[in-house]
């Protein structure tokens, strides 16, 4: 034991004294730092267009609710006042569109994930989502194409180059230099010394992704101490990471080749696992189950909006009533309710679709999935940002979330129109309270 | 004397086994990207094709209806895969691919095949162009690092030498034998992409063989100046292990750091407005006027005087025209107005970001191939733009016909829902078609790139004739 602590001790100061080691450290901690920073970035810009859409919502409802209380014996403010209590609207397109936010988890900011693919907002208003839903952030491709610079691409991608880096030579550089038959004369095996000097690398690489992981807390604000199961498994993850590369390099150390060659087959790995193999899944996947064709969505939707117009109106209100058939019945006569009925047509026919193009999409994930072991930083990376839920999944989750909100704001509204009333105050105050949520 | 060198580093190459088995894994890559890449490319734009054509046939087979109410079903416009995405997939995956054309509106050009995959996409797709630009280099820098360095060290530069052979010779003779090598992997699997081009290539496409030469030059080049570069590292460099650490620094930071850490620091340097704010200022514009001080009813007022005393009546009733189809197309006229400002604003922003990573090119020279490629592919971010303009010229154009009708057939007296034409007036109005840019206007948009890549090729030629005579020996 005591040999060991000698061991350790001295291959410290070597190390330490070799200005590689601190050019490294010096390399991989600025990076993570910039990475920091860029992620918070990004997650403030985005936080700043939220709190932008719900102000916007709010100062609008707000003008609503004081619409809502003009005297309408003044001509003047007899528009503005329909406008208000009217759940129809005013004209066209005059709905109130409401907003919704997809609030950044705690940890976004360190794994920004897929959140830039999409909107973290949307508006809509109480017609059909069908046709409100399809809208995207104004994003420069060639960005999302290059993918973000946060902590987890420097832990997926740069930790493993830091590995390699300090790694390759281990064994070489005894050889290379002379030492290695001074050390096989000692009376402590060869391969306690090269683990030894191992373990050394490797506790200041797991040194190194904790204080990068502490920093990402503290620099980008977040408590410790709410998200400590949060931090843990970053941590235990990484871990396993950093551990399944240093059993790759010590692979690679026991076949005692020169350094050069240990270096080129220790990137020939990393190139294999974080490009390679990657890019090769993709591919087949790409060609196995290729993404579904969405403009079949708009298509649908658009073709039954056509029937809608172009047939009598009981089109509309037979399936209406099929679907619904608690509503108070319609007065056919009358434009708004038909006009209304219409809409939830729309929806249903997109929701079907909908549903078919996220399985075939989860067929396709599923796929990617089963193969993943093959990309092993793929792998990480993807179980980063499910833990900081700004993967795919999370944003489907906030689509439902949508859904459902909207489902809401049509109780209200439709029980209006189809029994052709004008939203009361408490009416008002229910919709804004429900903004605020 | 030069080929003989030539010759000499062409066949150590060959034999070494190290080379072999990393050569022979890059042929493999490169043959599985190029032959499951055609055929996607292919599959994809088939999809397309079928799905444009059954988009036109759904179309001129509406029925009868109201012109304004086609114009409201709308159109569809898909945006063809270009030929040589299956070299260079490039931003095909972060673009959407249709879009739904339709009256009074401009929609977005959707469905990315990035949202509707895992995260997995992000690290990107194995096509002749990832491994052409990253791989390749790799394999050029195995090939060139210890060219001088362990000849200076097992002592047979000075031998060399001493015969009386002019280091700019020798220097030259390596690079040359390497790149032989290189080439001997790169021209095969060039030839058999080119003997992919067919039929629908060539429909799709009529400049694509032009397009395939400059990609070939391009990388030629590219890969010219890795050799070179790499060799004279070799030549400089203490021993073949710093060399080897030099390049393979050089490569982390060329081909992984820094292309992603300059376009995170364009997106900062030239921040783009969110969703919302480009709809709000577009709406304000229809609705207030480009100027602010123009609002829409005004505009309606002084539109409907100028008709009333074209046809020299008082009032809307009068009027031998339909007034709304008037209105329509004023407003229509109007409102493209403001978009086009908007959108070209906001393109130009993002050509700013872009065109930094292609400055950058100049001192990376793998910035400068991306772009070129991407470019030529096809799939880079200016072909999206000329296809999103290319498809809200045909609505624009479908639109204001719908609306020429309504003005002139759609007498005043008629009821809106007793006004139909039908398929020989919807069959009248042209398909949707799209030329993709030609090669001189991707060349004369990519100046920057091409001009990176020749001042690399051109000053790394110079400093290695000017520095030849003093590599060290000993």
């Amino acid at each position: 034991m005591k040999l060991f602590t000698h061991i350790l001790q001295y291959e410290w100061k070597s190390l330490w004294r070799s200005n590689i080691l601190k050019a490294l450290l010096l390399v991989v901690l600025g990076a993570g730092i910039y990475g920091i920073y860029f992620g918070k970035f990004e997650i403030e810009k985005q936080e700043t267009r939220m709190a932008q859409v719900q102000q916007y919502e709010r100062q609008q409802f707000d003008s609503l609710l004081y619409w809502s209380t003009l005297d309408t014996t003044y001509e003047a403010n007899q528009e503005k006042y329909q406008q208000a209590v009217s759940p129809t609207g005013v004209g066209w397109s005059k709905h109130f569109t409401y907003y919704l936010t997809h609030d950044a988890p705690p940890l976004a900011g360190l794994c920004l994930g897929q959140r830039d693919l999409f909107p973290v907002y949307y508006g809509f208003n109480v017609t059909d989502l069908a046709r409100q839903v399809n809208v995207g952030e104004l994003a420069n491709p060639m960005k999302l194409l290059t993918g973000n610079f946060d902590l987890s691409y420097v832990f997926v991608f740069l930790i493993p180059l830091l590995i390699i880096a300090l790694f390759y030579n281990i064994y070489a550089r005894e050889k290379e230099g002379g030492t290695l038959s001074l050390l096989q004369s000692q009376p402590v095996s060869l391969t306690t010394i090269l683990i030894s000097k191992g373990l050394l690398r490797m506790l200041i690489v797991l040194l190194t992704v904790t204080v990068l992981l502490l920093l990402g807390f503290l620099l980008q604000g977040i408590s410790l101490a709410q998200q400590f199961g949060l931090f843990m498994s970053w941590l235990l993850i990484i871990y396993g990471y950093c551990l399944l590369w240093t059993l790759l390099m010590g692979l690679v150390i026991s076949l005692k080749r020169s350094a050069a060659l240990s270096a080129m087959l220790g990137l020939g790995v990393w190139l294999i696992f974080t490009l390679i193999t990657p890019a090769l899944l993709n591919m087949f996947v790409s060609a196995q189950a290729p993404p579904p064709n969405r403009a079949e969505m708009i298509h649908a939707v658009r073709t039954l909006n056509d029937q809608n117009w172009e047939k009598p109106k009981s089109f509309v209100f037979d399936r209406f009533y099929q679907e619904n058939p608690d509503f108070p019945s319609a007065d056919t006569a009358d434009f708004n309710q038909w006009y209304y009925a219409s809409f939830t047509l729309l929806d249903d026919e997109a929701n079907a679709l909908k549903q078919q193009f996220e399985d075939q999409v989860a067929q396709r994930n599923q796929l990617l999935k089963r193969w993943e072991w093959l990309a092993p930083a793929a792998m990480v990376h993807e179980k980063l940002s499910a833990l900081s839920q700004t993967d795919r999944r999370s944003h489907q989750d906030f689509v439902t979330e949508m859904y459902v909100y909207h489902e809401g704001l049509k109780d209200i509204y439709y029980d209006k129109i189809f029994s052709s009333e004008m939203f009361a105050p408490s009416d008002l105050e229910t919709l804004s309270v429900r903004l605020s949520e | 004397m030069l080929n003989l060198i030539a010759k000499k580093e062409f066949l150590t190459a060959l034999r070494d086994i190290r080379l072999q088995v990393s050569g022979g894994i890059l042929l493999i890559l490169m043959l599985t990207a190029v032959l499951v890449g055609k055929q996607g490319q292919q599959q994809l734009q088939q999809e397309r094709e079928d799905a444009q054509a059954a988009m036109r046939a759904q179309w001129v087979n509406q029925g009868e209806k109201h012109p304004h109410s086609a114009a409201h079903y709308g159109q569809f416009a898909f945006k063809p895969k270009p030929v040589l995405s299956f070299l260079d997939v490039g931003l095909d995956n972060y673009t959407g691919v249709s879009v739904f054309l339709e009256a009074h509106k401009q929609n977005e050009i959707l469905f990315s095949r990035a949202q509707d995959s895992n995260g997995m996409t992000r690290f990107g797709e194995m096509t002749a162009a990832l491994i052409f630009q990253v791989l390749m280099p790799l394999l050029i820098i195995f090939l060139t690092f210890n060219t001088f360095s362990q000849e200076r060290e097992e002592g047979t530069l000075k031998l060399i030498h001493g015969q009386g052979l002019s280091m700019a010779k020798l220097f030259w003779g390596k690079v040359g034998g390497i790149y032989g090598m290189v080439l001997l992997l790169f021209v095969p699997i060039i030839i058999l992409a080119y003997l992919m081009l067919n039929q629908q290539s060539a429909s799709l496409d009529t400049e694509v063989t032009t397009k395939f030469g400059a990609i070939t030059l391009g990388y030629a080049i590219y890969f010219l100046v890795f050799v070179i570069l790499g060799a004279l590292v070799s030549a400089f460099a203490r021993s073949s292990g710093v060399a080897l650490l030099t390049l393979l620094g050089l490569w982390v930071i060329a081909c992984i750091i820094l292309p992603k850490a300059t376009t995170n620091l364009a997106s900062k340097l030239y921040p783009a407005p969110s969703q919302f704010e480009f709809r709000e200022t577009i709406r304000n514009k229809v609705k207030n006027g480009i100027d602010g001080h123009n609002p829409s009813d005004v505009r309606l007022a002084s539109l409907k005087e100028e008709v009333l005393e074209e046809h020299g009546v008082a009032t809307i009733e009068e009027l031998p025209v339909n007034w709304s189809g008037i209105a329509m197309q004023a407003g229509e006229e109007y409102t493209d107005q403001v978009y086009d400002q908007e959108f070209s604003s906001v393109e130009s922003i993002f050509h700013r970001q872009n065109r930094l990573s292609e400055w950058i090119g100049f001192l990376n020279p793998y910035l400068a191939i991306r772009h070129l490629s991407m470019a030529l592919a096809g799939t880079d971010f200016t072909h999206h733009v000329t296809f999103a303009r290319a498809a809200e010229n045909y609505r624009r154009d479908f639109v204001k016909v719908m609306n020429k009708d309504m003005e002139v057939n759609h007498k005043p007296t008629i009821e809106y829902s007793d006004y139909k034409v039908g398929q020989e007036f919807w069959s009248s109005i042209p398909p949707f078609q799209y030329e993709l840019p030609s090669t001189a206007n991707i060349l004369a948009t990519q100046w920057r790139s091409v001009a990176a890549l020749l001042v690399w090729l051109v000053a790394l030629a110079l400093i290695g004739n000017q520095l030849a005579y003093r590599i060290p020996k000993l």
